[in-house]
């Protein structure tokens, strides 16, 4: 973003003679805004130091675990979620046009074992990916190559493979039908979705109108640069707020003990493991360890299709996606993921 | 693009992501950020949250709605194919890149600024903005917060925690017990296959009450985090004290020592059971 700072006072000197003939007074009102920029956020720094004192113990206990719940989610992905933001403008505003299709293969099912395979270079975890698959989509890359890429990226992953083997070792086939589990699901998916007569028709309307504006760009790279980020944050962040509050208030809501009844029975506990991955939202890089707690009571399929499950369809990843993808693909997308894990633990039970 | 549409556009998204950062500078700076997240990650976090900061000060420059703007100027000449003529060129693996299409569609950005506002999906979002601008102010505006202990008991759900796998046992077999919290004694207590070898050892641990189990006084617990607060687990031990057990949630320093009841079971024998106000690190890692 070091760029960005630099490449900003151009922007206003370069646009400046159209409007004002006065070449200084372009970056002269560069400066006066990125001041006003910087007194904003000192204020709101000044905020968040003094403002507690006035509100000690405002909120009612349920109330504030739900929202110390959700705050937790937000501050431990913020940052993949930057990150996220920040590739997607480098393959959006500074990659040139055709430099990353050109290694692409042509047959569409070796490109979409390809882009499985690309959270191996790329280890942002699940949040981080939705805007990267966005960046993605403004490229031109096509919607089921990008969600082969989405679903894959964050189990085919190696902080992921490095957590669960430290987690589970290679006991009971967990790590490598996780791996498997989720190269195939991926693409899976993304050979159902290749099949639709336009594909066009799987993103939402918001999200297409934003391509449009964002392809039609001119302007130097800086500008771009800006006006994407400004883009992208709007779309992701309400949906990543609002997913971690359901996030934590389902935890404070729903009794845990109420899901875990149902311990080693075979079909059941991987049902209601896979609701639990669904409810929890963690993070894939860490969901290993959350497992590895229940691994004593619970069956080893169960085990897997929670470690399959959450990574692609937890409550803060599907408003995540929903900024991109309508209704009917996430339904049709959970119904793909959750049949497949539960054929997928069952096949994991009978073995092990 | 009205200016309130642009106005709500900087604040659900740079205005929404700046709060969260200071929010996460903040903590850092105090030295609370073991409240929400794993000390070992807040490098990640602060990083980030830093070029965040630098981001937003940066969008300040961009003029006010310019990020929905095409940017009139014609005079570069090469207009890019719309997104969908691409993805479809794309797809049909056409990688010679014909000339694009000069196609100038203006009518994606009217029907963009007459964004009506009244129909379902421009309710839902409105309230969705709503709500998620309630709650970063809400977590600016309020003190920093640990779980509540009814949480931590809730959260019980029995099954012994394994945090490391069985390291943490192999480890406490070789000797070294002196670092050992409350998750890495639980795991002990519950997974380690000569009992006899932990009898003995002094442990001073710190955690709060909870109703103890069979013949226990009370259990000592806490709540031992991977990674952040969302993927808490209640880790207890069963705590034989002389005294009578304070009530349930209170914050109490056992000193005593792991005894073996021989039937293969470990429990911890206090010697002395002292009241504390909840510690500033009230988490395990």
């Amino acid at each position: 973003m070091a760029t960005s700072s630099r490449t900003a006072p151009p922007t206003g000197r370069r646009s400046a003679p159209s409007r004002s003939g006065a070449p200084r007074s372009g970056a002269s009102r560069t400066l006066v805004a990125l001041g006003v920029g910087v007194v904003v956020v000192t204020a709101l720094f000044l905020v968040d130091a003094y403002a507690p004192t006035f509100f000690a113990q405002p909120l009612p206990t349920r109330a504030q675990d739900g929202l110390t719940l959700a705050l937790s989610v937000l501050i431990e992905s913020l940052p993949f979620v930057i990150l996220g933001v920040l590739l997607s403008i480098i393959v959006q505003v500074w990659v040139p046009p055709g430099a990353i299709e050109r290694w692409m293969p042509r047959a569409p099912w070796a490109r979409r074992a390809v882009l499985s395979l690309l959270g191996m270079f790329i280890p942002v975890c699940e949040c981080g990916n939705v805007p990267f698959a966005r960046g993605l989509l403004m490229r031109g890359f096509g919607v089921s190559d990008t969600l082969t890429f989405l679903v894959a990226a964050p189990i085919v992953n190696p902080i992921v493979i490095i957590s669960t083997h430290a987690a589970f070792g290679f006991s009971d086939g967990i790590l490598v039908a996780r791996l498997i589990g989720g190269y195939l699901v991926a693409n899976l998916i993304g050979w159902l979705y290749s099949r639709h007569p336009d594909p066009d028709k799987l993103l939402t309307e918001r999200f297409l109108e934003t391509c449009e504006i964002v392809v039609q760009e001119r302007g130097d790279r800086g500008r771009r640069t800006l006006a994407q980020f400004v883009v992208e944050l709007r779309s992701v962040m309400p949906a990543l707020i609002i997913g971690s509050l359901l996030a934590g208030a389902v935890q404070v809501l729903v009794p845990r003990s109420a899901l875990l009844a149902i311990g080693s029975d075979p079909a059941l506990s991987i049902a209601a493991m896979m609701v639990l991955a669904i409810v929890v939202s963690l993070c894939s890089n860490v969901d290993a360890f959350f497992a590895l707690s229940f691994a004593s009571t619970f069956t080893p399929g169960s085990i897997v299709a929670f470690l399959v499950v959450g990574p692609i369809i937890d409550l803060k990843m599907m408003a995540l996606l929903r900024t991109t993808f309508t209704t009917r693909v996430l339904a049709g997308m959970t119904v793909v993921v959750v049949l497949f894990a539960f054929a997928l633990g069952t096949v994991v039970n009978l073995l092990v | 693009m009205s200016r309130t549409g642009s106005l709500a556009t900087r604040w659900l998204g740079v205005g929404l992501t700046t709060c969260l950062s200071i929010t996460t500078i903040t903590l850092w700076i105090t030295g609370r950020m073991s409240l929400y997240i794993n000390p070992d990650s807040a490098w990640f976090a602060v990083g980030m949250s830093i070029v965040a900061l630098i981001g937003a000060v940066a969008s300040f420059a961009l003029p006010l709605g310019a990020e929905a703007d095409h940017g009139h100027d014609h005079e570069h000449g090469h207009a890019t194919a719309a997104a969908g003529a691409r993805r479809e060129a794309f797809a049909h693996a056409d990688h010679a890149h014909r000339d694009p299409l000069d196609e100038h569609d203006h009518a994606a950005h009217d029907h963009l600024a007459a964004r009506p506002r009244l129909t379902p999906g421009g309710i839902a979002a409105f309230t969705g903005g709503v709500l998620a601008s309630g709650a970063v102010i809400a977590v600016l505006l309020t003190p920093a917060a640990s779980l509540s202990t009814g949480l931590a008991v809730s959260r019980d759900v029995g099954a012994p925690p394994l945090f490391a796998g069985s390291d943490v046992v192999t480890l406490a077999a070789s000797g070294d017990t002196s670092k050992f919290g409350i998750g890495d004694w639980s795991a002990v207590f519950a997974h380690a296959t000569n009992p006899e070898t932990f009898d003995g050892k002094p442990v001073t641990l710190t955690g709060f009450i909870t109703p103890g189990g069979d013949g226990a006084t009370f259990d000592l617990t806490r709540l031992v985090i991977t990674h952040c607060v969302i993927d808490a687990q209640t880790a207890r031990l069963p705590i034989a004290a002389s005294v009578d057990a304070p009530s349930t949630g209170q914050w109490v320093t056992v000193t005593g020592t792991v005894r073996s009841s021989g039937d293969g079971k470990l429990e911890v024998r206090a010697d002395q059971v002292a009241s504390i106000d909840e510690p500033a690190d009230p988490y395990e890692y």
